[in-house]
């Protein structure tokens, strides 16, 4: 299945990004999430969606500066719900997809350093926190992951780099 | 503060790469059969987006190896070569005609390993004696992945504060041919100090 078609605009969601669209030829990407986790966020009602691509587990307090908004799970997730919101997205209907969180250094490593564990297991705390649910997930593994969020019809994709595209 | 040490240590890194390179060559040379050089014409420092462009970009397959550094100060050592550059090396190092290797193979995997065991332990050896730091590499962990997946685990793992990481790029050259890969370099940030008073 492919994903792309040519009238598409693809938005790059770096490493500690977030993005947030209404315009459906938009496909939000966080490419190649390793110990990193993507989180995508689509309320049909409003027909506007956006994504995270959170770098680490938590901010234990400390104050965003801006420059990275969702380097940690707990600011990428309330910064993600507060856009949404601010743009009339109905918190109750929003469908939620994750994934990432791979330890692509090896078992050993994911052993020691436990980072793609750690971030997965923060995002899925802060979301139910905020009293959202996870609708899908694609978590843990050893590969990395490309999450792409479609506006058109808010459909969220994960690829590897030996696997094509399938809807989560 | 961290400005300067990072540049102190970048300096004195470009002379461990050169002499890392010396003992590297000398190690394969041995391992093939034949002489093998490496160069390393840039010690820099670079963000994640720079050491994926040397590769060829964030999505870009790459094959490689992980170590860590262990011993007085522990960091994180990567060799990475974009898929065709890794299967070039392997021809190099099996000694057949460039072009020969086309696919992420057992032999291919356990070649790349190998280079990476030898690169990046002389690398580590050459870091522990112009430091005087006891340093031990574990063994390689093989990576087969998207660029950006393994550069941003190191992130992760690292943090590191300046947001940048130290990149050494990498020719490996034979009588018949050269390629390229790049060796990523990041002492955990807790080190650096230790590292930079002990490079000046």
């Amino acid at each position: 299945m492919s994903t792309l078609v040519t009238d598409q605009r693809r938005v790059s969601v770096g490493i500690g990004q977030i993005a947030v669209s209404t315009d459906p030829t938009d496909v939000l990407v966080a490419y190649g999430l390793g110990s990193c986790v993507g989180v995508t966020f689509y309320d049909p009602g409003t027909r506007s969606g956006g994504m995270v691509h959170v770098l680490l587990p938590d901010s234990e307090g400390r104050v965003s500066d801006g420059k990275e908004p969702a380097r940690y799970a707990d600011w990428g997730v309330a910064a993600l719900l507060a856009e949404l919101t601010r743009r009339g997205a109905s918190r109750a209907s929003l469908v939620i997809k994750v994934a990432g969180g791979a330890a692509v250094l090896g078992p050993a490593n994911a052993e020691k350093f436990k980072i793609g564990a750690r971030n997965a297991e923060a995002i899925k705390e802060q979301l139910k926190r905020l009293g959202l649910r996870v609708t899908a997930e694609d978590l843990g593994g050893t590969k990395g992951r490309t999450m792409e969020l479609h506006m058109a019809a808010g459909r969220t994709y994960v690829r590897t780099a030996a696997s094509s595209p399938t809807e989560l | 503060m961290l400005a300067t040490a990072q540049r102190q240590i970048t300096e004195a890194l470009s002379i461990v790469a050169r002499d890392g390179a010396v003992r590297a060559g000398r190690g394969l040379s041995g391992l093939m059969g034949q002489e093998i050089v490496i160069h390393v014409p840039n010690v820099r420092l670079g963000t994640k987006s720079d050491a994926c462009d040397a590769v060829g970009g964030e999505e870009q397959v790459v094959l490689g190896a992980y170590l860590s550094m262990a011993g007085d100060i522990s960091g994180h050592v990567m060799l990475l070569f974009p898929e065709r550059r890794a299967f070039e090396c392997v021809d190099l190092m099996c000694g057949q005609p460039i072009g020969t290797t086309v696919e992420a193979d057992e032999l291919a995997l356990s070649a790349i390993g190998e280079l990476a065991n030898i690169v990046g332990s002389a690398f580590v050896n050459a870091l522990g004696d112009y430091a005087h730091l006891v340093l031990h590499p574990t063994p390689p962990v093989l990576l087969n992945d998207m660029a950006i997946a393994l550069v941003e685990s190191v992130y992760a793992e690292v943090m590191a504060q300046a947001g940048d990481v130290l990149m050494i790029d990498t020719i490996f050259e034979d009588h018949s041919g050269e390629t390229a890969g790049l060796l990523i370099v990041a002492p955990d940030p807790e080190c650096i100090s230790l590292l930079a008073r002990q490079a000046a």
